[in-house]
């Protein structure tokens, strides 16, 4: 079932040049996960604390659960929408306890509001620390206040913005999967915003990509990562490496080599094709591959990229196992087993 | 799908709030503008031929002479606490603010009085070398007394600022000075000056405010400004329209002044960037070169602090069994009271329209909200003309309309009503920014958290926002209670008849030939404003690295 819905909706900010979002519409499945991503200044929070009632659109329309929520100049206030929101600097209350912090969205007409406050701190592992007050948790305690608090008074949607950045790496990817497994718990609808795509990719169903304000694509991950739509949400998700190439009967013809591919004869024009680190293999020389001299090895631990580069001086990265030596090797030979064609001209 | 219950994003009840606060608050203002299109009073031609130049000149040069010299005792100062270690220099930090908390007016009796044939110097010199000097040791009751006396109760304004500003200066940029082959001296002059301008030009800015707000000192000294001329017009002529004239000249200058700070100011930024901040490191001179410090900045303290200061305590020794009474204490009381009413008043009203500008996501909002802190540049004998014309339209209106047309009466001119109106007008800035500076401490989204999980935007007021701010409150109130109790030109004008408050009986007393009386009610004025001045030492000091 449907839960939230964007409908064209524009938002430019006094004294800005440009719209902080454009014309995004989007709509949001009861029970999933989905990340809004992009780079900062793409607009993603903006949408966030558009559908919190914390800013107005210029034009557009939103409905949660059924509701028109926002049409025209008409809006209605956020702390009437029933939204739970975690704030990226958690926005504890530091004058109450942990306790009182989540009962302040609970009213009496809910029932025992404070075994709700109780079970809601034992689902985030925090039920002995209800009478602390925030700054006397850690950062990853308060987050997990923050959480609670948000869906203790049951939301028709919890937002999060960049819940994730203020964690250290190590804590990270332990917090991701905890965050996901309450968010699973419960039930509840998630929308969070991150520029890390990371995050996205690990904990959301889907992901919106903002670019500039526009929403460029929004889809499962997978189909993000292997079609996306144009080459900014390609590159997003890492490194995208572009060779020209000229279409031959068998295959296409490189500057790093011959590609035999019966597709290549369907094009008549120079193509480009792109193709991710990890869709190449490094490999022993037996004849059939494209060979590139070794400009530069990086060691990464679990990986190693390689950058090779053809006569003109041209380059490539390939990802490759951490084992392999190129110790006293001047040049290295890769095929590709998956690559795009895109039409250069 | 129709649209739940909802509201124009645009409007909340705060908004009306606010307006409506903007509003009264503008009334002086627009009142002195628009009176301008009436008629001049009728002695505002003899005025304008033979006082105004006299108005214009004294003016001019009390401005001139009180910059010069709040820049060099403020400016030399600063310099040698913030870069120089010598005996004392710790306590210097905050003794030298101390003067701010004597009103103009005290100061420059106190000086008359010590000056005279009974006070301590002549005294001294007499009874030690038997020298004797007819009438006054040094004649004050002139412009460059008036001069003298306001720069050393103003110059903290000037030190305040401008030490702040030598603290927050970057040590790599001296020690790039340095590495570049200039001395302490040159550095000075060449890096640190030009970079604390823009606040010792601010702390001039301020101190020439309170030069054109000053009523008590050139009154006493018979020096003739605009601010006496407006008392004159009103209080000696009955001239209402001359009064305005007066005003709306007084506000020119008022203008002209807050026009060059901001021109100077520019665009430019002469913060140093967060991350190269290393504090300055003090460094001790020579043993010579420290004491001189210590008595420069001794004898700038002794004369603008100490000194005036004993010898209100000498005074209050010699007297306070004559004054201090029931009816003194009543007094106090009063003062106590005006002052608490308005700094309460004063501090509720900033939150109402901080708290408009917190929920409003428009810019013109904050735009007009800045009129609510206009009053802090004007000075108290103008808003009190343009408070009291208005207020007695009104009463003659009401008894006109609901009594009789014939009698004539004060329901609000005249009264407490009008007096609190005025600190109201004239010191929302006070206990605005110490508001503001609470609520951005505290940052929006706790208040937006509230209201998402369910509370009005009046409960995260009270539950939220309030509670955290509570220090900067108290400090607000703590800060108009000080100002409105030292005030002087406003409660003059604008007190209920035959009322008292501490600074009018000190005042009163003063000009009357009764110094040492005066000292009671004067000594309680300065001790009540010592402490808030160590109390906002305390914090300018934590913010400083």
């Amino acid at each position: 079932m449907r839960i939230l819905s964007l409908q064209n909706i524009h938002k430019k900010y006094q004294d800005a040049k440009d719209f902080a979002v454009s014309d995004v519409s989007f709509e949001v499945e009861e029970g999933e996960i989905l990340a809004l991503v992009g780079e900062s200044g793409s607009g993603k929070t903006t949408v966030l604390r558009l559908i919190a009632g914390l800013e107005h659109p210029d034009s557009g329309s939103i409905s949660l659960s059924g509701q028109v929520i926002v049409s025209g100049k008409k809006s209605v206030p956020a702390h009437e929408r029933k939204v739970g929101m975690v704030f990226q600097d958690y926005a504890l209350f530091p004058h109450l306890t942990i306790l009182e912090n989540i009962k302040f969205g609970l009213k009496k007409s809910m029932g025992d509001v404070d075994k709700i406050a109780r079970d809601t701190l034992k689902l985030v592992g925090l039920h002995e620390d209800y009478q602390k007050y925030p700054h006397q948790l850690s950062g990853g305690q308060q987050q997990r206040v923050a959480l609670a608090r948000a869906i203790a008074p049951n939301p028709k949607i919890l937002l999060m913005d960049e819940p994730f950045s203020n964690l250290d790496a190590m804590l990270k990817d332990q917090v991701r999967e905890e965050i996901r497994q309450i968010i699973k718990k419960t039930g509840i609808t998630a929308i969070f915003v991150t520029h890390d795509t990371k995050d996205a990719l690990s904990t959301a169903d889907r992901i919106a990509i903002l670019h500039k304000g526009y929403l460029q694509q929004i889809d499962i991950p997978k189909h993000l990562y292997e079609t996306p739509v144009n080459p900014y949400v390609a590159n997003f998700f890492g490194k995208r490496n572009e060779i020209m190439a000229t279409p031959l009967q068998e295959g296409w013809h490189t500057s790093f080599g011959f590609i035999s591919d019966p597709e290549a004869k369907k094009y008549k024009n120079k193509v480009k094709l792109m193709f991710r680190p990890e869709h190449g293999e490094v490999v022993q020389r037996d004849g059939q591959q494209l060979t590139g001299k070794i400009v530069k090895i990086s060691y990464f631990g679990s990986h190693q990229m390689v950058k090779l580069a053809d006569d003109e001086g041209k380059r490539v990265t390939i990802r490759t196992n951490p084992g392999r030596s190129f110790e006293g090797v001047e040049r290295a030979f890769f095929y590709l087993w998956k690559y795009d064609v895109e039409e250069a001209f | 799908m129709s649209i739940v219950k909802s509201n124009y994003y645009w409007w909340n009840k705060w908004t009306g709030y606010s307006l409506l606060i903007l509003l009264l608050i503008a009334t002086p203002l627009f009142t002195i503008f628009f009176k301008l299109f009436d008629r001049p009073g009728d002695s505002w031609q003899h005025i304008a031929n033979n006082l105004l130049f006299g108005y214009f000149q004294n003016t001019i040069l009390l401005l001139l002479g009180v910059a010069v010299m709040t820049f060099l005792l403020g400016v030399s100062t600063a310099w040698l606490v913030s870069n120089y270690e010598f005996p004392g220099r710790k306590y210097f930090e905050w003794l030298l603010i101390l003067p701010l908390g004597f009103p103009g007016y005290i100061m420059a009796y106190t000086y008359v009085g010590m000056l005279d044939y009974t006070g301590p110097i002549q005294v001294f010199l007499r009874n030690t070398f038997d020298i004797h000097v007819k009438g006054s040791l040094l004649d004050l009751m002139n412009l460059p007394g008036a001069i003298f006396i306001l720069s050393i109760t103003l110059f903290p304004y000037v030190f305040l600022i401008t030490r702040s500003s030598f603290v927050q200066q970057s040590k790599t940029l001296q020690e790039a000075s340095f590495l570049l082959g200039k001395n302490r001296f040159q550095t000075f002059f060449k890096v640190a000056l030009p970079m604390a301008r823009p606040a010792i030009v601010a702390g001039i800015a301020l101190a020439s405010m309170e030069v054109l707000n000053d009523y008590g000192t050139v009154k006493y000294f018979g020096v003739n400004t605009f601010t006496t001329g407006i008392f004159r017009a009103w209080f000696s002529l009955g001239d209402a329209g001359t009064a305005i004239y007066l005003a709306a000249i007084l506000m020119v200058f008022v203008f002209v002044i807050l026009y060059l700070e901001s021109l100077q100011r520019g665009n430019r930024q002469y913060a140093s960037g967060k991350d190269i901040h290393k504090p300055l490191v003090r460094i001790k001179p020579i043993i010579g070169k420290q004491v001189l410090y210590t008595l420069i900045c001794g004898t700038v303290f002794f004369l603008s602090f100490l000194f005036p200061f004993l010898q209100l305590l000498h005074w209050v020794s010699l007297t306070y069994h004559k004054v201090i009474n029931t009816d003194f204490w009543l007094l106090v009381y009063r003062s106590f009271g005006l002052a608490a009413v308005s700094g309460a008043l004063i501090v509720a009203l900033s939150v109402i329209l901080l708290y408009t500008l917190r929920l409003s996501p428009f810019r013109w909002v904050k735009n007009i909200t800045k009129v609510a802190t206009l009053g802090y540049a004007i000075p108290g004998a103008v808003i009190a003309v343009g408070i009291m014309i208005p207020l007695l339209s009104l009463d003659k209106w009401i008894y006109s309309t609901f009594i009789s047309a014939k009698a004539a009466g004060l329901f609000f001119s005249g009264t407490l009503f009008a007096l609190v109106f005025a600190y109201i007008v004239r010191f929302m800035a006070v206990g605005y920014n110490p508001v503001e500076a609470g609520f951005q401490k505290i940052g929006i989204h706790v208040n937006e958290a509230s209201r998402l999980l369910g509370a009005r935007s009046t409960k995260t007021l009270w539950k939220i926002d309030l509670p955290l701010i509570k220090t900067s409150l108290i400090s607000g109130i703590l800060l108009v209670f000080v100002d409105v109790l030292k005030e002087l030109p406003l409660t003059l004008i604008l007190r209920p008849f035959n009322y008292q408050t501490l600074a009018t009986k000190a005042f009163d007393m003063a000009t009357n030939e009764m110094i040492a009386e005066s000292a009671n009610a004067a000594l309680i004025i300065i001790l009540t404003g010592i402490i808030p001045i160590i109390f906002l030492n305390k914090l300018i000091k934590k913010r400083e690295p």
